[in-house]
């Protein structure tokens, strides 16, 4: 690797995102067009679209390059900082003060490593809805509506599918055009519990899923995939990125400090190898993730004591989580047990009389006993019970007892959209900078809302033995999304409507940050739809500044 | 003699160290008879035995020699994939005339072998994201027997190394198994003539190691079945009531 870069040879080979890895020294000895801070589903698309257009292209990543057979499921019971990093898990905990309550320390799904939180996602990647960016009739836009529209960003949601060989099929509800690839065939207990919501009215269809499901393929829906076929920031975005020739990877690389420089990013401070470098580029590409990006730029006060890209004060706020709720659904009299299954999603709810809710999908998980028992703990624990010796015990046996007469339940879960509030924000924690420390209110609104929401959902399942497993609003810590908005107008947003700082000349974002509404589904697909298109608007750039200078 | 209910071991590359013992050399005659390709660690070139394996020699206590040994299993047989650590010494000798040096010399072989094989081993095998390792252990770590102060302290300590690795590796290579395995064909004391026929031993041993589910990492086993530890009668009638008991593994 004398010139720097490295060679993938072939991507359905067997994976080897290690051949990438390349030497901090030799990285700062260049000048790169692109520099792409994080590799998660955002920064790994758009390095990979930037590198299939010719451009020299650097992924920075904090995390480590990890074992290409890992298989590991993203755990919150493990608090060692090193064992974590090794994992590719977020090495610290999240500092969350709910509500106003003091701080409480909570592992989120947040990956940081080659493919960020990615390679730990279930692979939905769901399109959203026009109303989702715009105002339509009878639901306008809380924002107003994105910077822009939706029918812009049609053809990068039909790329992104494509890459991330995306498969399932149309919602009948809507006019979307379902994907391209259609889903596999469904098991016989799965096609029951299709029949058995649609006998309750709704219409499921088959979820989207980015599962190449090449064979072999062990479904890892939340844990790290050791084939290509899951599709997510590492498989469809680095490897391939690497495989042009035209990229490098930088694992257990920290991006300490972006310098500013007259309006631009002059420098990024890295730690790499157990000391410090600088690296330069034309193009800076900020993709650490919603908590990370806006966290790096508060810590970045070389020339702004409020951080960089900050003039409207508005870096890390507007954080917007989704709320989670889960349901329990056993089957009908006669129907068969179907287990862990994420073949199903339905849009009954999506949005109704003008409020928007969102999706409501399988989650993969069955409530086995286990699950029931420690969901009636939970709920003994905050009743007047929960000094009634043995109640613990009797919640299990009751669980057990369930589980027995009606078998596994399947898990249903509800995405209930959050909308952006100033206050709720991140920003680094005072005694641990590496540690996002976020503040966030659920607010009255969002609370009338989960009740339509749940009034919604029982009413259409009255027919089947079912249970809402979310005791109280429950907040998505793996959808974080919204702390550097996109807008038309620098004083109410970070971005521009290209997601380039307003502030700076070559700052772009390419991770869920930019998202001014958090929309009613997973938010994957839709940040690798975003990160195509702003890698085309700089690859636009750099070529037209090269036409010029040639 | 192949069974067909016994485990296919065609493409197995199996390193066993000190196949010199009765029980390694049982254990290399069993897997290479299902079809493995057994590759024995001696430590002397004179007692290799003339069975027909292939023998290299190997000082288990030596990292380096270690090393070398399995770089030539990997270029002559290819990559190991399972690894059973079967080398050990059991002095008798009283703690008052035990010395450091024979002390160490002790946990050098019977834990350092084990972690200086695993550590040549695994490479190959999470570059696989599978794999293989049988840990030969005791009970002398619950009960040392007298005389046994260096073998119970390396052999507990092995069984601590099992589960270190699993803690390790588990979550990580779900494909890459450990277990621990009491052959019950050691006679502890003089005296003792209650022990297995180590050809006998050999076939569970072979048949542990050909296991592969990912659910029994970390799990012990005692000759021919899983031991799981001592329960009170009260925890048993709970997990019977709850459900939660679950039906031991059995190698016979």
């Amino acid at each position: 690797m004398s010139n720097g870069l490295s060679q993938f040879p072939d991507p359905d080979a067997s994976p080897t995102v290690s051949l990438g890895q390349g030497l901090a020294v030799g990285a700062a000895a260049r000048h790169w067009d692109v520099i792409v801070i994080g590799t998660g589903i955002g920064g790994g698309l758009a390095g990979r679209r930037l590198a299939e257009q010719g451009l020299s292209v650097l992924f920075v990543e904090k995390g480590p390059l990890g074992h290409r057979t890992e298989g590991q499921v993203l755990r919150d019971d493990l608090e060692d900082y090193t064992a974590r990093q090794i994992r590719g898990f977020w090495p610290t905990p999240l500092e969350v003060r709910l509500d106003g309550a003091r701080g409480e320390r909570i592992f989120g799904p947040i990956g940081s490593g080659v493919g960020g939180s990615s390679v730990f996602y279930a692979a939905a990647a769901e399109r959203p809805e026009r109303h989702d960016m715009e105002s339509t009739p009878g639901l306008p836009h809380p924002t107003g509506g994105w910077p822009v529209g939706y029918d812009a960003y049609r053809p990068y949601y039909d790329l992104a599918e494509d890459l991330l060989s995306v498969r399932g099929e149309a919602d009948p509800l809507s006019d979307l055009p379902g994907p391209a690839l259609s889903a596999p065939a469904l098991t016989e207990p799965e096609a029951r519990l299709f029949q058995a919501l649609r006998d309750a009215g709704l219409h499921p269809y088959r979820a989207h899923e980015a599962l190449r499901r090449v064979p072999g393929c062990t479904d890892c829906l939340g844990r790290k995939c050791p084939r290509a076929c899951k599709m997510d920031g590492r498989s469809a975005g680095v490897e391939p990125a690497l495989a042009t020739g035209k990229a490098m990877l930088l694992a257990d690389s920290s991006v300490e400090e972006l310098v500013e420089n007259g309006g631009r990013i002059s420098q990024l401070r890295v730690r790499a190898d157990g000391r410090e470098v600088a690296l330069t580029a034309s193009i800076v590409v900020l993709a650490a993730g919603a908590l990370n990006s806006p966290n790096l730029l508060l810590r970045s006060t070389g020339t702004h004591s409020a951080g960089c890209a900050n003039s409207s004060g508005l870096v890390g706020r507007g954080l917007m989580f989704h709320l989670s709720e889960l349901v329990a659904l056993w089957p009908r009299r006669g129907d068969p047990t179907v287990g862990a299954t994420r073949c199903l999603s339905f849009r009954d709810f999506y949005a109704l009389d003008g409020q928007r809710m969102g999706l409501v999908q399988s989650m993969g998980v069955t409530a086995d006993a286990g699950r029931i028992a420690s969901f009636l703990k939970g709920m003994l624990a905050r009743s007047r019970l929960r000094h009634l010796p043995g109640s613990g015990r009797l919640a299990t046996l009751a669980a057990k007892i369930g589980a027995d007469v009606f078998g596994s339940a399947t898990v249903l879960v509800g995405i209930l959209e959050d909308l952006a509030h100033s206050e709720n924000r991140v920003r680094p924690h005072p005694e641990d900078p590496e540690m996002p420390l976020i503040d966030y209110w659920v607010s009255d609104e969002l609370k009338a809302r989960r009740t339509r929401f749940r009034s919604l959902l029982r009413r259409t399942l009255s027919r089947h033995r079912m249970l809402f497993l979310s005791l109280v609003p429950t907040l998505n810590f793996g959808h974080p999304c919204g702390t550097l908005r996109f807008g038309s107008d620098p004083a109410t947003s970070v971005l521009n409507s290209e997601c380039r700082a307003h502030d700076l000349d070559n700052l772009y974002v390419a991770d869920a940050s930019f998202l001014p509404s958090s929309m009613g589904v997973n938010p994957s697909l839709t940040i690798a739809a975003n990160a195509l298109r702003v890698a085309d608007v700089i690859a636009a750039r750099l070529d037209a500044t090269a036409r010029k200078a040639s | 003699m192949r069974h067909s209910s016994m485990p296919d071991a065609t493409g197995e590359v199996v390193v066993i160290s000190d196949a010199t013992s009765s029980l390694g050399r049982a254990l290399g005659l069993a897997l290479a008879r299902r079809g493995a390709q057994v590759v024995a660690l001696a430590h002397m070139p004179a007692e290799l035995a003339e069975d027909g394996l292939p023998s290299l020699v190997a000082d288990v206590r030596d990292p380096a020699s270690v090393a070398q040994v399995f770089d030539e299993i990997r270029a002559w047989f290819g990559a190991p994939t399972i690894l059973i650590n079967n080398a050990e010494i059991h002095p008798d000798r009283d703690i008052l005339e035990e010395t450091p040096d024979s002390f160490m010399d002790t946990l050098r072989i019977n834990l350092g072998g084990a972690f200086n094989c695993c550590h040549a081993a695994l490479p190959s095998m999470v570059a696989a994201g599978s794999g293989r390792i049988v840990n030969v252990v005791t009970f002398a770590d619950i009960r040392p027997a007298p005389l046994s102060a260096g073998y119970s302290v390396s052999k507990g300590a092995l069984r601590i190394l099992t589960r270190a690795l699993v803690a390790d590796l588990g979550d990580r290579f779900p494909g890459i198994v450990v277990t621990d395995w009491i052959p019950g064909t050691h006679a502890p004391r003089r005296g003792v003539v209650d022990v297995i026929d180590p050809a006998l031993a050999a076939e569970w041993g072979a048949t542990l190691a050909l296991m592969k589910s990912p659910e029994l990492n970390g799990r012990l086993f005692l000759r021919d079945r899983e031991h799981v530890p001592p329960q009170s009668l009260r925890g048993r009638v709970k997990d019977r009531v709850l459900g939660k008991g679950r039906r031991r593994v059995r190698l016979g």
